[in-house]
């Protein structure tokens, strides 16, 4: 009880009552009221005194303040027009009288997380992205790698058919049918010789030989003054196409192939002579 | 015309008119508190203009938060004054007021508001002057800086340079005396 009259002349009632005292403050003094009837009659009494107080001091508002207040108030009863709800009742202590307003810090937090979310889609759908595009280009290049070999063969094989026809387009240049010796009466070939240009072709397309085995190889000679001259060696394939050309020769006479050790011979060995022609 | 029927309610008629939202609760407590009320305000906010914006606001306020109060936790007056007296500070704090007005410091003049409105005043209080004649001087300005002006018991025991202690005991003898004169 001397407790209780101690904490009732501490003054922290008046102090109460005039609002001026913390959050904290203010519980304890609503718990201590809540135990202790004397607490509460002692705050009722200090209210009363305060409102008569107040009412002793009260200035009178002019007449057409009243008028004003109770429209903008009967306006703000007509707005919100909601029945009254289980919200007015004791048990929402929200004090009106408390200034201090926690700022909405949720609109913020929200903000970051759907800023991350958002990017977060963006870097995988980038990444995706990059991905099937890498794919795509090595596709391309595969296909850029193959284009150009074919157009490098394309190439290859219009410059051959161009030197055939500059073969043909040449008048300089003989076409010598060289036939089968007594021997070899299916073989032919053909030779072309520009004298003027001194160049040797042979026809390698149309070619009828038979094909040589790996330790000999064919040999052109030319017969210039009588003698036997080397104008190279070469080989028949089935598969072989093009004009291939051989060493030059200004005045031939005739031109002969025989089969030679691999290599070619320095002499030619006149009983392995396949073909011949003379001009 | 606003005189033919000034409405009066007990305060426990007046708390569950207010908690139903009836009209009636309206102008019952506009003619039972707005005189109270506006002596608190005109405290603080001295231009008359201005208090009266605060007294509207401060009904508006209690109209439409009327739900945090409780009546377990005290009178209906002691919340509302409450209420009020924080509007206040804060339309005084505020910068609006502070451009429009030569910026009214609070200052420790008691009796400047008392020559101001003594022609406002109820002419039809009794006992005033009996009243006036019981409180010290010390009592009586502490009042008006802590239950007027609405200064915390800190700020008034710097403004009168006197320490804590002493300003409670004061504002406890203040109140005491007007308890006897009273209640």
């Amino acid at each position: 009880m001397e407790d209780i009259k101690a904490y009732i002349e501490s003054g922290i009632l008046e102090l109460y009552v005039l609002g001026d005292l913390s959050q904290d403050e203010k519980i304890q003094v609503e718990e201590m009221a809540s135990m202790h009837p004397t607490v509460k009659a002692e705050i009722a009494e200090i209210e009363r005194a305060l409102e008569a107080y107040a009412t002793e001091n009260a200035i009178a508002p002019p007449q057409h303040l009243r008028e004003k207040i109770l429209n903008s108030l009967i306006t703000n009863l007509a707005v919100d027009n909601l029945p009254p709800s289980g919200g007015y009742i004791d048990s929402a202590p929200a004090e009106a009288t408390d200034n201090v307003v926690a700022f909405p810090t949720s609109k913020t937090n929200s903000f970051y997380k759907y800023a991350f979310a958002a990017s977060l889609a963006a870097l995988i759908m980038s990444l995706f992205g990059l991905y099937s595009l890498n794919n795509k280009l090595q596709e391309s290049q595969g296909q850029v790698a193959l284009l150009q070999n074919k157009n490098q063969s394309f190439a290859n094989k219009v410059n051959l058919l161009d030197n055939e026809i500059n073969v043909f387009h040449d008048p300089t240049i003989k076409l010598i049918k060289l036939q089968g010796t007594p021997k070899t009466p299916s073989s032919q070939m053909v030779v072309a010789w520009s004298p003027q240009k001194k160049k040797v072709m042979i026809d390698m397309q149309d070619m009828k030989l038979a094909e040589n085995d790996k330790a000999h190889q064919y040999q052109l000679w030319a017969i210039v003054a009588g003698k036997p001259v080397d104008l190279g060696v070469f080989d028949s394939k089935a598969d072989t196409t093009g004009m291939v050309e051989m060493k030059s020769v200004a005045n031939a006479v005739a031109f002969a192939v025989t089969v030679e050790p691999r290599g070619g011979s320095v002499n030619p060995t006149m009983d392995q002579m396949v073909v011949i022609a003379k001009i | 015309m606003s005189k033919k029927n000034k409405i009066s309610l007990s305060e426990e008629q007046l708390i569950s008119a207010l908690r139903n939202r009836e009209k009636i609760a309206i102008e019952a407590l506009y003619d039972m508190y707005s005189g109270s009320l506006l002596g608190v305000i005109s405290r603080i906010v001295i231009d008359e203009a201005i208090a009266e914006d605060v007294l509207q606001e401060t009904f508006i306020k209690i109209w439409n938060s009327f739900q945090s109060y409780s009546a377990e936790k005290g009178r209906l007056f002691t919340w509302m004054v409450n209420v009020a007296r924080n509007l206040s500070i804060d339309k005084v704090r505020s910068k609006d007021f502070k451009n429009q007005n030569k910026n009214q410091e609070l200052e420790i003049n008691v009796t400047f508001i008392d020559e101001q409105r003594n022609t406002v005043y109820n002419p039809e209080l009794l006992g005033v002057r009996d009243l006036v004649e019981k409180l010290k001087p010390e009592q009586k300005s502490i009042l008006e800086l802590v239950y007027f002006k609405g200064y915390t018991h800190v700020e008034a025991a710097e403004e009168l340079a006197i320490p804590l202690g002493t300003v409670k005991t004061r504002l406890r003898m203040a109140i005491m005396q007007l308890r006897t004169y009273f209640n």
